[in-house]
């Protein structure tokens, strides 16, 4: 819409509170992350300068660079595996199956569980000796695949990643709360033209949210894998061998030593990257914003 | 650091009274206490209020009598002093809050921390205040000779140890005697014949793991520095070969550990202990209440009626006969004042919880090792008696790994441990591992 | 309304999506219910039964002094009030500060308003960790160290990034021909926001809402660093009242994480169906 000149000062009063929120909350602080990550700093004595050393040390620890991979993968599986997923589920319920107000709570129940209980159950299920996946193992005969699912190179990143992809409440909501926006009557003519329930989805809900809600929830579950932390810390720290590390979790663990240094450049490296996720992604949903105000206009 | 945090904090601040103009962030009611570093209020002038940021609350078994002794204090100094003490449970937020504190230098006038290593950073801030002239005057005398000596530097004594800790090895009776051990092992050779035979017998001889801070293997690490290279490994520090020995055997008794020992944390090592299905058990003697608990006996066997206590075996060839590994668990820190009447208010409140009549009674009720002298009480506990005697006839002692060589050494060794244990790295690369995490933080 | 068609005769493709369609619904369920089913059954377990025991098995005799223990040993309800009232009064806020510049960035073209976007999307993936030192620098030079102002703050501001991100989703999906139709009609900017996109972009307000109070229920590191007095202790420090340096009492801690989720799924229940479902009727989606 244009802007009238009448309209300045109304925008500049609404712009204003958020604008100063981000300033005090989030510039001044990532600039303080950003001028420590070039100093020797304990917190407690002197800081040092060290140019870029901080980071020259990262990008010859395994560890860190284990930390950059495992996010990239969590990002990229939470983007285009767990938001599907998600979608499929809040189609199937936007289409009101019976006792689908139950089903939409339930799915988000596991949110509003505190991460810590999540976290011991999960490594319950994990136990080599009593966990329930070797119980089901054995049940169906292939006691032989049993193991020790977390503290096994092989598996333990896979199984700490495979767990969360399906607690998908979060993302299920935002989609569900797009898809109700929808105007009934493009189902009611597919509905007499004969499509099914499976096209309707594909040819209508997906396109209609694809830009909305869907590009939404790509993007926060990509950034929200790239900040993954309090899972990973309280699953495995990181462990076996830093093979299920995330780039926070190595802050926290450079922020105990402590190595504000190291940790406030892990957070500038993690920043860099979570920047390119989000450009890539909105290049890959939107082209520019400009098209698409205007599609959307003819598509009404 | 004061010359950039400076700069940025002016900002924060011009910007911060901005956003209190102009976006309405209105505080809700402020009911509670000002700030902890702000002045006391006027009408009261004359009380100082001293605040104790403090883990000795909750469910920690020193938390009742500390509680005790704090009303007490208060009571007696009432209009004078009042010791103010903020409720601190989960100790790992504890230890982020006490640091993020110091760094953003608002020191509280009283506060804990566990780390040996960061001793010297914190005496070397000035921001702490030094006891020495207090020390001297006789309160000294009532620690333990030599508490003082590896904490003291440049003449300044700003860390109090306090509340010390021991590993020695306690076993289960019955396990071993269905194993055909009537008696302890005397050296590592046999421990390990040991744990053949149990292994054999179906149980595990130790409980082993790599997971969270991998507590319990880097005990038993340490105690296997400690007998294969004596006290001077400790000094001459990683390069000394007894690590890379040490780490190897460390490996092998992972084959006599439960499954899944690699992702276990402290709570499936107490788990099969409780159980009764793990012979050997290693931990500091805040365990010896649970060994106790009827929630914790099987069968209705009490845990504490089928155990006994062992100091560490000796290593054939090695140079750490009857050493002992152990720990500071606390060091009481207090801010500098410059109030001289505040600095004595905060020494006053220290001297009266540290008193040796208190800390008799705190130690018994407690089941915990401090350093100030006290005589043993009599309620003390059968095995509470073991550990004490072993602590008395201990030749040396040496502080555990992670004590002895600091956080980054400590956060670095549950990775080291299991990419040992899963053949990611040798014995040497182990070593070498948990050497480039200190040289990176250095 | 999409209500569930219901045909005399289901062809085979059809009730192939509808088997699989129910396999999906059923499994989503089970998958979500039991960590609460597990999590409740383990709060009623005693410290050795729960360690040394099979974790999947049933409490031998249910320890409901567990939740006794929680109740009052922890002094949880002071706290749950503080949660309530802390986590109202910044979600509140949040959403309006949230809304407003949602509604700038999504309605109009203005100079830097792609960078502003910019800078609200990159400020969800600051791992907050790292911001302790500066956010306690802040919340203290502010004189809300120890106060309630000093939470709400913090949480309303840690919370616009992502409230912002998706009230913005939604408003961008509201077509610009209903605005431009209030405008003509002689509306002003006010009133254009209050009484046509604000009511038509409610769902993505109320899902803002939910998340930025899920946040503050769940917050912990700073409601333990910018607070000290245990009048202003919210419930997830109470949740922690049962861990201490060296051991954690995991079933009263259970139980206090019963005491803790019960509030919120209340409240999440309760939000959904009086404010969710009785906005579905004004589609504006096509």
């Amino acid at each position: 819409m244009r802007l009238t000149r009448n309209d300045k000062g109304p925008l500049i009063a609404f712009m204003a509170p958020a604008l100063i929120m981000m300033l005090l909350f989030f510039v001044i602080p990532v600039i303080y992350v950003v001028v420590v990550s070039f100093f020797k700093w304990n917190g407690i004595t002197d800081p040092e300068f060290r140019g870029i050393r901080n980071f020259a040390l990262l990008f010859k620890d395994k560890a860190f660079l284990r930390s950059v991979l495992n996010n990239i993968i969590w990002a990229l599986v939470a983007g285009f595996i767990q938001v599907p997923i998600a979608m499929v589920m809040a189609i199937i319920l936007s289409r009101k199956p019976k006792g689908w107000k139950f089903f939409r709570t339930v799915y988000f129940l596991p949110q509003v569980i505190s991460g810590i209980a999540l976290a011991m159950l999960w490594r319950a299920i994990y136990n080599a000796n009593t966990g329930l996946l070797n119980g089901l193992l054995k049940l169906f005969g292939r006691g032989d695949l049993a193991r020790d699912w977390l503290g096994t190179i092989e598996t333990a990143f896979p199984a700490v990643l495979i767990y969360w992809v399906f607690y998908i409440g979060y993302y299920m909501v935002i989609m569900m709360a797009d898809i109700t926006t929808i105007d009934e009557s493009y189902y009611e003519a597919a509905t007499i033209d004969g499509a099914t329930d499976f096209q309707q989805a594909i040819h209508i809900t997906i396109p209609l949210i694809r830009k909305t809600s869907l590009a939404t929830c790509v993007t926060l579950a990509s950034v929200m894998g790239l900040r993954q932390f309090e899972q990973v810390y309280m699953l495995t720290n990181g462990q076996p061998a830093n093979t299920t590390s995330t780039i926070v979790l190595y802050m926290y663990k450079k922020l105990q030593e402590p190595n504000y240094g190291m940790a406030s450049a892990s957070a500038v490296i993690l920043i860099v990257v979570g920047i390119i996720f989000i450009v890539s992604l909105r290049l890959l949903f939107n082209g520019r914003q400009e098209n698409r105000q205007v599609k959307k206009r003819k598509g009404a | 650091m004061k010359k950039f945090l400076a700069l940025i904090l002016a900002l924060a601040m011009i910007f911060a009274l901005a956003a209190c103009g102009q976006s309405a962030a209105a505080p809700a009611a402020q009911e509670a206490a000002p700030a902890a570093q702000e002045a006391a209020p006027a009408e009261a002038a004359k009380e100082i209020t001293i605040n104790f940021p403090c883990i000795w609350v909750g469910t920690d078994s020193k938390a009742a009598y500390f509680a005790e002794m704090v009303d007490s204090f208060n009571k007696e100094n009432e209009g004078q002093i009042k010791v103010v003490i903020e409720e601190q449970t989960d100790y790992q937020a504890y230890r982020d809050k006490i640091r993020t504190l110091v760094t953003a230098g608002e020191v509280p006038d009283i506060c804990t921390m566990d780390t040996a290593a960061d001793v010297e950073l914190y005496t070397a801030s000035g921001k702490f205040m030094d006891f020495t002239p207090y020390l001297d005057e006789g309160w000294r005398d009532t620690f333990a000779t030599g508490t003082f000596d590896s904490y003291t530097y440049d003449g300044v004594t700003a860390v109090i140890p306090f509340e010390s800790a021991i590993f020695p090895i306690v076993y289960n009776v019955e396990i071993l005697k269905e194993a055909g051990w009537e008696t302890f092992p005397a050296n590592w050779d046999e421990m390990f014949e040991m744990f053949d035979d149990i292994k054999a017998a179906g149980y595990n001889a130790v409980g082993q793991m790599a997971g969270e801070n991998a507590w319990t293997s880097m005990l038993w690490y340490s105690a296997l520095v400690q007998a294969i290279g004596g006290k001077e490994a400790f000094e001459n520090g990683l390069s000394d070969p007894a690590f890379v020995e040490a780490a190897d055997v460390l490996k092998r008794m992972y084959e006599y550990t439960f499954d899944g020992a690699i992702s276990a944390g402290a709570g499936d090592v107490n788990g099969h202990w409780i159980a009764q299905d793990t012979a050997l058990y290693l931990n500091g003697p805040w365990w010896i209440g649970n060994l106790y608990k009827e929630d914790n006996a099987k069968d209705g066997v009490l845990l504490a009626d089928v155990c006994d206590v062992a100091a560490n075996p000796e290593w054939v060839g090695g140079k750490g006969q009857g050493g002992l590994v152990t720990k500071v668990q606390s060091f009481i820190l207090a801010a500098k004042q410059d109030d001289p009447a505040k600095e004595a208010a905060v020494v006053k409140f220290l001297q009266y919880i540290t008193d040796p009549d208190r800390m008799q009674v705190w130690s018994a009720s407690a089941g915990s090792m401090f350093f100030v002298n006290y005589e043993p009480s009599e309620d003390t506990t059968v095995i509470a008696q073991k550990f004490a005697e072993i602590k008395k006839d201990a030749a040396f002692t040496v502080l555990a790994v992670d004590a002895n060589f600091g956080p980054a050494y400590e956060s670095a060794f549950p990775a080291a441990v299991s990419a040992l244990v899963l053949g990611q790295v040798d014995a040497q690369g182990f070593v070498d591992q948990l050497q480039t995490a200190i040289d990176n933080a250095a | 309304m999409n209500t569930n068609k219901v045909h005399a005769k289901l062809t085979g493709k059809e009730l192939f999506l509808q088997i699989i369609r129910w396999i999906l619904i059923v499994f989503f369920t089970v998958y979500a219910l039991f960590p609460l089913f597990w999590l409740f059954m383990s709060s009623l377990k005693t410290n050795g039964e729960f360690l040394a025991g099979n974790p999947f098995s049933l409490p031998k005799v249910p320890q409901w002094q567990n939740y006794t223990n929680a109740l009052t040993v922890a002094g949880l309800g002071r706290m749950l009030l503080n949660s309530v009232f802390v986590g109202i009064a910044a979600t509140l806020f949040n959403v309006l500060v949230a809304s407003l510049s949602a509604y700038c960035m999504s309605r109009f073209r203005f100079r830097g308003r792609d960078n502003y976007y910019t800078l609200f999307t990159t400020g969800i993936l600051i791992p907050l960790n790292a911001l302790m030192v500066p956010y306690f620098v802040i919340i203290n030079r502010l004189g809300l160290y120890n106060t309630y102002g000093g939470l709400i703050l913090l949480y309303s501001a840690i919370g616009i990034p992502m409230s912002t991100f998706l009230i913005k989703g939604l408003m961008d999906s509201i077509p610009m021909e209903i605005e431009e139709a209030a405008y003509i009609d002689g509306a002003g900017f006010m009133g254009r926001f209050f009484h046509v996109i604000l009511p038509l972009s409610r769902t993505g307000i109320v899902t803002a809402a939910t998340f930025e109070f899920l946040t503050c229920w769940n917050e912990f590191v700073f409601a333990n660093l910018i607070v000290s007095s245990e009048k202003l202790r919210t419930i997830q420090v109470g949740i922690r009242y049962f861990t201490n340096q060296f051991s954690t009492d995991y079933v009263s801690m259970y139980a206090a994480i019963v005491v803790s989720i019960v509030p919120s799924i209340l409240g999440y229940i309760i939000f959904q169906e009086q404010v969710i479902s009785g906005m579905t009727s004004g589609a504006v989606k096509g």
